[in-house]
């Protein structure tokens, strides 16, 4: 580890060497965000590591170190999720997510990052996607499913699923519901199937810029030459890299970017479909037994890459009140408050000991709702809320994204 | 310190197939990839470097379509590649294959260490690495998941895992170190690296004359084992066979299973 | 085209196997290939002859014959009393060079696929490796190998035409081996071993046993999750009768009931071994992608709609309290029916 030098002066206190071209790096990758700090310690005291770990996440700290060009930290800027709650915060507008890929971004040309990452590039590098799944097995999630090819002179929409989504078991089941769904609903789509690029988010959430950069370039030359103009993507995470971090890479605006959600809140507001009510008897045919037959509560999980980052935090609340026979009821912390489940800003693919997880959390204000089910938006949240549930055993919730429940709601079979 | 790499690019496994009309494989859109062990012996050798100092050098034989691949070699540390290519190399078996690879060897001169996956995806032979040593008359370092090199750069210790437990061997230099699959994370590419790496000034493309290879011992004229039929085993998607009878019916079969593949 | 040293008309009639041992016995895998040149050799009406290298060999030179070999060429000597690829390369070549077998099996063990590369290469012949079947051809002494590649996608049938000895590696497993018979008669042949101690470069500096684990090395696995309410004790058990390794999901590990170096996952260890046993494992993707290479893989959950049926080759559908200990007893059964 290249730190600083530590020198005992006079008074022997030790003081730390500031390094003149380190903070140049930083302040050149983080836009000059880090001089706006004023060390007010709000971010350490917002970060949601505090609530499960001793001593907090020291975000303040850590920037305290990149204002000054001074490497004082360690790998704790790997614990960051990227929930940016802190930001959300911050009295002067500090984009302190920016700050921590700096440093991240550095920590690559070090070689100094938690094990494992080096191993989830390579993956994506041979595989094209972050789990080391075999390539030609992108498409099987749609096995006798159906879906469409996409044609750009057919089809309004590009559905975008995503690596996560497409070869994990659980969330399969997500890509069908929602394939389900847009169908019933009449929207123009269709898929890149087994040629559909990595997006490349998780490597921008892990902070080396230079390759995502190759990955998106690749991936935004993949959806021009197709003839991409609309996009919609399954995953928060996709539509976050692709709606803000593209325009760097394309030559224009090519493609409009929207989550899901947004696709089909528009057509729920603007009365071009409505949706059934079937829910209640689906739920009961598939023996959730704690579903109240009078009326369903339902609470939901705010995605941070949907919500606090882009702001969207009314298109999934639409979709559940369009609902019939559901009660929407919030937890805790919703909206902008919203508790991060813990799986961004790469931490999918690194350990979080037992008693650090914030789904365990999160479940435990979910329960306190009293609702019934745990609605997401994001195969992350899906996945991490799913395995704290399984954890604590209890039976009188479930986890279902959206797509699912309304899936449910219009009750074709599946 | 001058290492050499040996590194064989393949064919993704679970994409490959067998035309059952010609009985040979079937290559077209099949993608490739740096043979999965031979990454876990690039990041070994690029280790050495890192702490001895010296040269990692990648040394491959095959089409210049796999150069690409071998660049990425460059990108992660290696310092330069060079590619056997010629016609009559195709078609070899462990036998010709190890016998070109060490002519390679000898035409770069000085080499201390030989590093090489254990085996590769596409044959799994697992024989190169002592082939080779075989051929250039030097020790090996087998199955090592760990190395070093002594104070004066005249031996090399390598940590090798066997049935219960592990040893350490100690063998004169030049040897040859074959990598236990899995034993280390391989770096990602230095990005910083990456275009110099990428340029063809980084590649030596050598035919069968520039070794100076005899035509006997090169190619099909070189293999003594001959594939005289080839099949698409049966699929490898899993049996998803529900076990039937009693528990104790059940736990025979399980245990017969066991039994035999253990 | 390159010749080996001597040819089809110069070899003997007779499959040779070169024989491990540990601890004063043959190892599993040389009494499977003894069983299987056996089979062979009675096939064809070829002689079996059996390789043994040791400090001393008496005993296992008798169980040689006892499986199967009509002789066994010995060599004993204290710079044998340990594997170094030096020695037993030297003195294996000597004997192949006397007694020109025509086909030289090896297990595809550490140090039989590096004895039987070099050889290979010595003796400047084929070599098939890892091989899953064997077949003589009758009249021609041709061997013809069942050899798998592309992580078993493909099946290859290969075979060399003159050259000699024709060298395959097994690997273990694939044939069984038969129970020996001490009656039978067979000659040992002492073979004189020329060997100075300058002769042998490679030093085993350090012999150490039973240290950690690490799964990816590991050829069975029997992994526990959930379902096991923390009893790994079962499942250790097992893995001590057939010699593999205790994995666990994530949920034990956190639970405290068992180390973290044992947690299989895409945060954990990603392993191929040859069996995987999955015991109350739901199978979510995240620990899936940590054992999906195994060869054969097993599950056992109470939930017939879990997913990790979907990744497996066979599936039981019951209590794993239940059926643990009746797997246990059907293999110690038959592990002593094999005595």
């Amino acid at each position: 580890m290249q730190k600083s030098l530590e020198m005992m002066d006079q008074s022997g206190s030790n003081s730390y060497l500031i390094d003149e071209a380190l903070w140049e790096k930083i302040n050149e990758r983080a836009s000059g965000s880090a001089n706006l700090c004023f060390q007010c310690g709000e971010c350490t005291a917002v970060c949601p590591w505090g609530i499960v770990k001793e001593g907090s996440l020291k975000v303040r700290s850590i920037l305290r170190g990149a204002q000054l060009g001074v490497e004082d930290w360690d790998k704790e800027i790997w614990l960051c999720t990227n929930c940016i709650q802190c930001q959300s915060y911050c009295p002067r507008g500090v984009q302190i997510g920016d700050i921590f890929q700096a440093l991240r971004s550095l920590s690559w040309e070090n070689r100094e990052v938690e094990p494992g990452l080096p191993s989830m590039l390579w993956s994506i590098y041979w595989n094209d996607n972050p789990w080391s799944q075999p390539p030609s097995e992108r498409f099987n999630w749609a096995r006798g499913a159906n879906i469409p090819e996409f044609d750009c002179q057919e089809h309004e929409f590009l559905l975008y699923i995503g690596c996560t989504s497409a070869f994990d078991n659980r969330l399969q089941k997500v890509a069908q519901a929602l394939a389900r769904v847009l169908t019933a609903f009449g929207v123009s789509f269709g898929c890149l199937g087994v040629n559909e690029p990595c997006c490349g988010e998780s490597i921008k959430s892990v902070g080396h810029n230079p390759y995502f950069r190759e990955t998106a370039e690749s991936t935004a030359r993949i959806f021009t030459s197709a003839g991409v103009r609309k996009l919609m993507t399954l995953s928060p995470h996709c539509y976050d890299v692709f709606k803000n971090h593209y325009r760097t890479v394309l030559q224009e605006e090519s493609f409009e970017v929207f989550h899901y959600t947004q696709v089909l809140a528009e057509l729920l507001e603007n009365g071009k479909v409505s949706i059934p009510a079937g829910f209640i008897d689906r739920a009961l045919e598939n023996n959730y037994s704690w579903i109240d037959p009078d009326g369903v509560t339902i609470t939901f999980q705010d995605p941070c890459y949907l919500g606090r980052r882009n702001n969207e935090f009314q298109a999934p609340r639409t979709l559940i009140l369009g609902i019939p026979g559901i009660n929407l009821i919030e937890m805790e912390n919703h909206m902008q408050d919203g508790l991060c489940c813990g799986g961004g800003g790469g931490r999918m693919w690194l350990e979080t000991p037992s008693g650090e997880r914030f789904s365990d959390i999160r479940i435990k204000q979910a329960l306190e709702t009293g609702a019934s089910i745990l609605a997401t938006a994001c195969p992350f949240c899906l996945v991490c809320l799913e395995d704290s549930l399984n954890a604590l055993g209890k039976k009188n919730l479930f986890v279902l994204d959206i797509a699912e429940i309304v899936d449910m709601a219009i009750g074709q079979s599946g | 310190m001058k290492s050499v790499v040996c590194v064989k690019v393949v064919p993704k496994s679970e994409e490959v197939r067998v035309d059952p009309e010609t009985m040979s494989l079937i290559r077209d859109g099949v993608r490739s990839e740096i043979n999965p062990p031979d990454m876990n012996a690039l990041e070994m050798a690029l280790n050495i470097k890192d702490r001895y100092g010296g040269q990692v050098n990648i040394l491959s034989m095959g089409p210049p379509s796999f150069l690409p691949f071998l660049q990425a070699g460059v990108a992660m540390g290696a310092d330069h590649i060079y590619l056997l290519s010629d016609l009559v190399l195709a078609g070899a078996d462990t036998l010709a294959t190890t016998y070109t690879l060490s002519k390679g060897i000898r035409r770069l001169g000085d080499i201390d260490l030989i590093f090489c996956g254990e085996e590769s995806s596409d044959g799994a032979t697992g024989q190169v690495p002592s082939g080779l040593a075989e051929w250039l008359q030097i020790r090996g370092l087998f199955l090592t998941t760990e190395m070093e090199l002594d104070r004066n750069r005249l031996t090399a210790r390598g940590r090798r895992e066997v049935a219960s437990g592990y040893q350490i061997l100690e063998v004169p230099l030049p040897c040859v170190v074959s990598v236990k699959t899995a034993c280390n994370e391989p770096r990602f590419m230095d990005y910083a690296r990456k275009e110099w790496a990428f340029e063809r000034e980084r590649v030596t493309i050598w035919n069968a004359h520039d070794i100076d290879a005899d035509p006997e011992f090169i190619g099909v004229e070189g293999s003594p084992t001959v594939v005289s039929g080839l099949a698409q085993a049966p699929t490898r998607e899993r049996k998803r066979m529900f076990l039937e009878g009693s528990p104790l019916e059940i736990a025979g079969q399980i245990a017969e299973i066991l039994q035999k593949n253990s | 085209m390159t010749l080996s040293l001597y040819d089809a008309r110069s070899a003997a009639d007779s499959i040779w196997v070169f024989l491990e041992q540990d601890r004063n016995s043959l190892t599993e895998i040389s009494l499977e290939l003894l069983a299987k040149g056996r089979q062979l050799a009675d096939q064809v009406g070829w002689k079996l002859g059996g390789l043994i290298l040791g400090i001393r060999n008496s005993e296992l030179c008798s169980e040689a014959v006892a499986h199967g070999a009509d002789e066994v060429w010995s060599a004993e000597h204290e710079l044998l009393e340990n594997f170094t690829i030096d020695a037993f390369s030297t003195i294996t070549f000597e004997m192949i060079m006397e007694g020109k077998p025509g086909v030289l099996l090896f297990g595809a063990t550490p140090d039989g696929r590096d004895l039987a590369g070099r050889l290979a290469v010595r003796l400047r012949t084929g070599l098939n490796a890892d091989c899953t079947g064997l077949r003589l051809r009758p009249g021609t002494g041709e061997l013809i190998c069942d050899v798998s590649g592309f992580g078993g996608g493909v099946l290859a049938l290969i075979e060399m035409g003159d050259h000699r000895p024709q060298i395959a590696t097994i690997r273990p497993g694939v044939f069984s081996k038969t129970q020996p018979d001490w009656k039978r008669l067979g000659e040992l042949i002492k073979f004189p071993v020329l060997l100075k101690a300058e002769d042998i470069q490679t030093r085993i500096v350090k012999k150490v046993s039973g240290e950690g684990v690490d799964l990816t090395q590991v050829s069975l696995i029997i992994a526990g999750g959930r379902g096991m309410g923390g009893d790994f004790g079962a499942l250790q058990k097992l893995a001590d009768i057939l010699g593999g390794e205790v994995g666990a999901t994530r949920p034990p590990v956190d639970d405290g009931y068992i180390e973290r170096e044992r947690q299989i996952g895409q945060t954990g260890v990603v392993c191929s071994p040859k069996i995987a046993l999955c015991c109350g494992i739901s199978g979510a993707f995240h620990f899936i992608v940590g054992v999906e290479k195994a060869d054969i893989f097993i599950a056992i959950n109470s939930d017939p709609s879990a997913p990790i049926f979907e990744h497996a080759d066979y599936c039981v559908v019951g209590d794993v309290h239940t059926i643990l200990p009746l797997i246990k007893e059907a293999l110690q059964t038959r592990l002593a029916e094999e005595i």
